[in-house]
Formats: structure tokens, C-alpha cells, sequence
């Protein structure tokens, strides 16, 4: 079975839901995650806020850090090979690397994420 | 004369209550009478403005430091900044130098918010409660923990963190530094089972004998009954003895008080209490703190009627509330903030600013980010030009959880979004939403005034943190030359926002007022005035105790003009409490504050 590990930006949390605005990509992904999670396959996200030794650790990532900076996180390592970077994979995506059957019904058809709350509600500052 | 929570006390025991009810001074006094009685005390603070070192006139910091006036007694400050930074540290130092710099600032940057300062602070507790390292030896760890809200965040954490790594999901919400800290497991779980457990751990209320501290200890101790600390007493601090000389103020300071005491909320009745006097001095200093639980003085001090002869009313230099008022209502608009330590009275000064205002013709909203808020109390009225409103953190939360469910968990399925929740649950969130409702009110200082009164001084920190990191994310995605006002730049600017620091003529009071302004300086905000709210030295009483408290409050009093405050209004101590249109309109009155006949 694949192992599949994923090195995100410095964040507080894993959703986003502590920063100003929510990014649909992070909650999104945080989903999947749970979703490959709970088919028991191997999958482990690491926030370079929270554990920076991990990319320190896989040459890789260490690499690609040294050459783009954290613009280029996420990175995604499937069995130590850089499978990704620069996005987050979707969950067919992360089917495939680990074998999963993929989910028929994984997201509603009438995704409404158009009407995205903005981080200024109002505010004026934009 | 020994007060019951001290009789049979286990080894732990923690103080909580609204800031400024003295717990402080009810922890020293506690610590001082148990060492002299041969035990072994470490006295600690989690107070993010502690003060223990000042009380005992040495310093302390954040290594376990003997106290040389009191044999067997040892105290220990744990600083939650210099926590978070040495929790940074353990995180960072591995990967500096390996690392590009810029990520690792970045890193130290993310490691900057409320999160890390909780968890660092938390894990230099758990060890403390668990008796491990450094608090073996001692036969009682004395906690003199933070202002309520902070305490009780700081005591859930150990059973939602429990429960959080029972369930194993080791990368939910804000408990992401947390990752890593499986192994110390166990060490949470009897921290836990040590704060439920009678056996070990007595829990002190402490309050004053007015309403708002007594709501804030009924809050506390549900909350906390709930958590599974049962073993609750309650102490209230600095009542008025009763006076027998007629003077009208100490009357009526004692009848007010005395009914406060007796009608006591009904869930407060069956627990312990302890009913400790009004002292003439400060307590400051071992002696003065040996005293805390003995009988009132109401004796004058040997010269005292030199000081009764003395010029009476608002000390030379100070300003009065309506000239305050004055000043303010000249711009016709703008954000005015009221800030300072829980229990000085922001409600009502921020009440008494925004009544005078509005009966000048000028339109204004005065709102509250305080979640113990009592402004429709207050005010118990309406007028005309005013607005009254509330951000209440509960209702703000909920809309913005909801808010989020709805437009980014649109395309979630049921697993999805049953994992948002959970994040939407973290102690961040509040923080979040309480911070965009507040920037709404930030910006309609534009066109009238907006009169806040703020949450209690560590919350509103948060808050500022919140809209500090708010800004450093615009900066960022829009670039320097972007063209944007942040809500951080309107709190900076002075002709916006005003801030006006309230406290009491009393040591620590001052002293956190100051702590407050510090930290506002170091956000680029400069603090307006202060107002320096129920003096006894402004009143014209005779009754001699409070003129021995009268007499205290002048050093404090010069300080605050001398060298803290750019302006500085001096409120006096009412016979009536200022409830009512009324009555706030007479703090604020144009001309001389009357005094009491």
C-alpha cells in the first residue's frame, strides 16, 4: 500500500478556519484527507508551522523549499516521490495513488462556492 | 482570625474571578498564612499582567524564586509571552540554518497568535498540577490564575485535549502545534483527573461585594462545576465595615454593599464563603498582606485631622468626565474605545461618554464587545441620537460558523462536513468572528461616534492580535502599494479612534492600566486619555476609613498625571450606583462634579 504524505504551508489550522477568510481549497482537501483516512490507507499531513523538522528531513521537500520558497507547498510525497506541488490533489487523484475505489458521490452536484463569503464582510478594506 | 477555604486545604488551590477582586492579594495573604504555619508554598501566577513580584517587592520571572521576607514560601510567574517564545524556540531551533530564512520567519509568524501562547502557557501548568518536576517538595502549589475567561479556556483545555487525542485525529483545528505531544498524554489526563479530584484541588471565588463580580463568579462557577470542579468556595473581598459615623458615602457604600451580600445568587448560597474587610491600605508588602484576613480598622491614623482639612474633590491637574466630553465632541464623529482590567467600570464610563454626547445633538452608537456585558442595564433608558447595540461572542460565533458551513462546506459531504464542524469548533473561531463584527463598528466611526466598550484587557489584546495578523494578510496579498484601510490602521489613527484607558486610584489597578498602554503602544496605538474611575480622594467624605483610602490614592493619582496620561479625568465614588440616564448624566455634567451634601 502507498504512502502518501502531504507538506503544507505555515498555518494555525488544517482548515483555515482561524485565519481571516476561509480558503474552499483547505476545506476541501481537509475532507478528503478524512475521507482516505477513514479507508484505512496510509496518509499524513505535515504544517511546516507545526512541524518543520519533517521537511527538514525529506530531501525532496527540502529541495524544492530551498529553490521556490513556501509558495510552491503544498507538496505532496507519494512513497517518498514528489507526486505534486503548488496544489492540493483532488480525491480522485488521491484514490488513484493509493488504490481506493474512488467516491461515486463525493461532493453534491450544485456546489453553490460561487456566492464565497468575502474576508472583508464589509469592512471596506478591499 | 483563619478564613475557611484555608481549613483542610488540599494541595492545590486555584483562585478565579474578575480582575481587580483581588485575587492577587487573597493568594500572597493565603501563601504568607500557610507558610507561617510551617508548610511549604509555591505561589504561581498565570496572569498574563501578574504582579506577585510587586506585592512582595522582589522579582520573579519565570524560574520558582524563594521569597526571603516569608520562610517556606517560594513563587514562580509564569509569563504566557515568554512561554510562547520558548515553545517557538523548541519548535524553530531544530530547522534554523536548515531551512530558508524566509520560511522560517514565516513559521515563527504563524507561531505568534493566541493558539501558541495558550498551548505554551498550558504546558508549563500541566506539569506543575501534576507534581511533577519542579513543584515536588512543596506541600501546597498555590495558582493565582488569569481573569476568568482565560482561566476557564486554560481549564477546558486539558479534557477537550484529551479527548482530542483519544479520538487520535492529531491534525484538527487549532491544536495543530500540538502535534507531536502524543507522549505526553498521560500527563494531561491527570492533570485532568487532578482538577476534578476534591482529595487535591480547591477552587476560590474570589469577588467584590458588587453585582457585576458576583454574576462573573455564578458564570464561573457553573462553568466550572461543570468541568467536574465541584470543591468550590467563595471569598469577597474588600466589603465595607459598617461605619458609625453617619457619613453619608460609607452609609451608603455598606447598605449597597450589604445588599449585594445579601441576596446573593441562589447557586452561590450552599458554598462556603468567606467575607473579608475593607482594608485601609494597599496591600502591598508582607505586612499589610498578613493582615488581609483580620478585622477592619475603621480607626483614623494618628494625624488625621490635618488630611480631613485638606482641599477635597478632583485633585489640581485632573480633568473632569465632561471635560473629557468637551474635547471628544468637537470632531462631531469618530471610534472612541474604553479600555482597561475587568471591574473598573468601562461600562459605565463608556455609558456616561456616549449619553453626553448623544444630549449634545450628536448622533452615536455605543456598543460592547464585553460577553459579560451589562450596558442595557446601565443605561435603563433611552435617548435621543443613541444607538445600543452588542456584539455578543456567542451569537457571532454561531453566525460565522454557520456562515462558513453554508458557503464553503456547500459542496461537502456529510463526513466532509461533519470535520468542519469539528475545526469550527476551535477556540479560535470566537476570536475570528467576534474580530469581523468589530471591524464593521471600527469603520462607522467615519460618520458618527462609536462608543465601545471592550472586553476585559486580555481578550481585547486577542482581538487586537487578531486584527494585526488581518492586516500583515492584506499587506501580503494586495502589496505595499495597494490602496486599502485595514481596521488596524484606523485604531493607529488618532483622528479616528480614541482610546481611553480606565482604572482605579489603587496600585495594581494603575499598574495594569499601564501594562495595557504598553502593549498598545508596541500595536502603534497611543492611548487618548484616562480616566481614573471611583476615587474616594474626589469625594468630600469624612468617614476615616475611607480616608485613609482617600490618602492612598493621591500618590497614585499624581503618578497617572505626572507621567502616564497625555490627559486624565478623575471620576468621584457616588452615594448611588450610576444606573439610569440620570444618573450617568451627572458623571458627565457639564461643570463641577456636585458633591455629596
Amino acid at each position: 500500500m502507498s504512502t502518501i504524505e502531504v507538506f503544507e504551508p505555515a498555518m494555525c489550522c488544517s482548515t483555515g478556519v482561524c485565519g481571516p477568510d476561509v480558503p474552499q481549497e483547505l476545506v476541501d482537501f481537509s475532507a478528503d484527507f478524512d475521507w482516505v483516512r477513514g479507508q484505512g490507507r496510509d496518509i499524513a499531513r505535515f504544517n511546516l508551522a507545526s512541524e518543520p523538522a519533517a521537511f527538514v528531513t525529506r530531501p525532496p521537500v527540502l529541495q524544492i523549499l530551498e529553490v521556490s520558497g513556501s509558495a510552491a507547498l503544498p507538496v505532496v510525497l507519494v512513497d517518498g516521490v514528489v507526486a505534486m506541488a503548488g496544489r492540493y490533489p483532488t480525491r480522485e487523484e488521491l484514490s488513484h495513488w493509493v488504490g481506493a475505489v474512488p467516491e461515486p458521490a463525493g461532493r453534491a452536484p450544485l456546489a453553490m462556492a460561487a456566492a464565497a463569503s468575502s474576508c472583508c464582510g464589509g469592512a471596506g478594506c478591499c | 482570625m483563619e478564613p475557611s477555604f484555608l481549613t483542610g486545604l488540599p494541595r492545590y488551590l486555584f483562585l478565579t474571578g474578575k480582575g481587580g477582586v483581588g485575587k492577587t492579594s487573597v493568594a500572597c495573604a493565603s501563601a504568607i498564612a500557610l507558610a507561617r504555619r510551617g508548610r511549604s508554598v509555591l505561589l504561581v501566577s498565570t496572569d498574563p499582567a501578574s504582579n506577585v513580584g510587586q506585592v512582595f517587592g522582589v522579582g520573579i520571572g519565570n524560574t520558582i524564586t524563594p521569597i526571603g521576607a516569608v520562610p517556606g514560601l517560594a513563587a514562580l510567574e509564569i509569563n504566557p509571552e515568554q512561554a510562547a517564545e520558548a515553545y517557538r524556540e523548541r519548535i524553530v531551533g531544530p530547522v534554523r540554518g536548515l531551512l530558508p530564512a524566509a520560511e522560517v520567519h514565516l513559521i515563527e509568524e504563524q507561531l505568534s497568535g493566541a493558539c501558541t501562547t495558550e498551548i505554551a502557557s498550558f504546558n508549563e501548568f500541566t506539569g506543575l498540577l501534576t507534581g511533577e518536576e519542579s513543584a515536588a517538595g512543596f506541600d501546597h502549589v498555590i495558582f493565582d490564575t488569569a481573569p476568568t475567561g482565560h482561566t476557564i479556556r486554560l481549564l477546558q483545555l486539558p479534557g477537550s485535549w484529551t479527548d482530542f487525542l483519544n479520538e487520535g485525529k492529531g491534525d484538527a483545528s487549532c491544536l495543530g502545534p500540538l502535534a507531536g505531544l502524543e507522549r505526553q498524554r498521560s500527563v494531561y489526563a491527570e492533570a485532568v483527573a487532578a482538577l476534578g479530584d476534591p482529595e487535591r484541588t480547591r477552587l476560590v471565588l474570589v469577588t467584590r461585594p458588587q453585582r457585576a463580580a458576583v454574576e462573573e463568579i455564578e458564570r464561573t462557577h457553573a462553568e466550572l462545576a461543570a468541568l467536574g470542579l465541584r470543591e468550590q468556595y467563595v471569598v469577597v473581598n474588600a466589603v465595607m465595615p459598617r461605619p458609625d459615623d453617619g457619613d453619608e458615602l460609607a452609609t451608603a457604600v455598606y447598605r449597597r454593599e450589604q445588599s449585594v451580600l445579601g441576596d446573593l445568587p441562589a447557586v452561590l448560597r450552599p458554598l462556603p464563603t468567606d467575607v473579608l474587610d475593607l482594608k485601609g491600605e494597599n496591600m502591598v508588602g508582607v505586612d499589610a498582606l498578613g493582615s488581609l484576613f483580620e478585622a477592619g480598622d475603621m480607626a483614623a491614623l494618628p494625624g488625621e485631622d490635618a488630611m480631613s482639612s485638606r482641599p477635597v474633590g478632583i485633585p489640581a491637574g485632573a480633568d473632569t468626565l465632561a471635560g473629557l466630553v468637551d474635547q471628544l465632541a468637537v470632531q462631531e464623529h469618530g471610534l472612541i474605545m474604553v479600555m482597561g482590567k475587568g471591574g473598573v467600570g468601562k461600562t459605565t464610563i463608556a455609558a456616561a461618554i456616549a449619553v453626553a454626547l448623544a444630549e449634545r445633538g450628536l448622533p452615536v452608537h455605543l456598543t460592547t464587545t464585553d460577553p459579560a456585558a451589562h450596558l442595557s442595564e446601565t443605561l435603563a433608558g433611552t435617548v435621543a441620537n443613541l444607538e445600543v447595540s452588542r456584539i455578543d461572542p456567542r451569537v457571532e460565533t454561531e453566525r460565522y460558523r454557520q456562515s462558513v458551513l453554508r458557503v464553503k462546506g456547500a459542496s461537502l459531504d456529510d463526513v466532509g462536513r461533519a470535520s468542519l464542524e469539528e475545526d469550527l469548533r476551535s477556540p479560535c473561531t470566537e476570536e475570528i468572528a467576534v474580530f469581523q463584527a468589530f471591524s464593521k463598528v471600527v469603520n462607522e466611526g467615519k460618520r458618527r461616534f462609536v462608543v465601545i466598550d471592550t472586553a476585559p484587557t486580555g481578550h481585547t489584546l486577542l482581538l487586537l492580535d487578531a486584527t494585526g495578523s488581518y492586516h500583515r494578510d492584506v499587506v501580503r496579498q494586495m502589496g505595499e502599494s495597494g490602496r486599502f484601510i485595514t481596521p488596524m490602521m484606523r485604531l493607529q489613527d488618532r483622528d479616528h479612534t480614541k482610546v481611553i484607558l480606565a482604572t482605579l486610584a489603587e496600585a495594581t489597578p494603575v499598574l495594569e492600566a499601564e501594562e495595557l498602554q504598553a502593549d498598545l503602544r508596541r500595536a502603534g496605538i497611543e492611548p487618548w486619555a484616562w480616566v481614573i474611575n471611583n476615587s474616594v480622594a474626589a469625594t468630600t467624605t469624612s468617614n476615616p476609613l475611607l480616608r485613609r483610602r482617600a490618602g492612598n490614592e493621591l500618590g497614585e493619582i499624581a503618578r497617572v498625571l505626572a507621567a502616564e496620561s497625555e490627559r486624565c479625568a478623575v471620576v468621584p465614588l457616588l452615594t448611588r450606583e450610576p444606573v439610569g440616564i440620570a444618573a450617568l448624566r451627572a458623571l458627565a455634567a457639564p461643570g463641577p462634579v456636585p458633591a455629596p451634601a
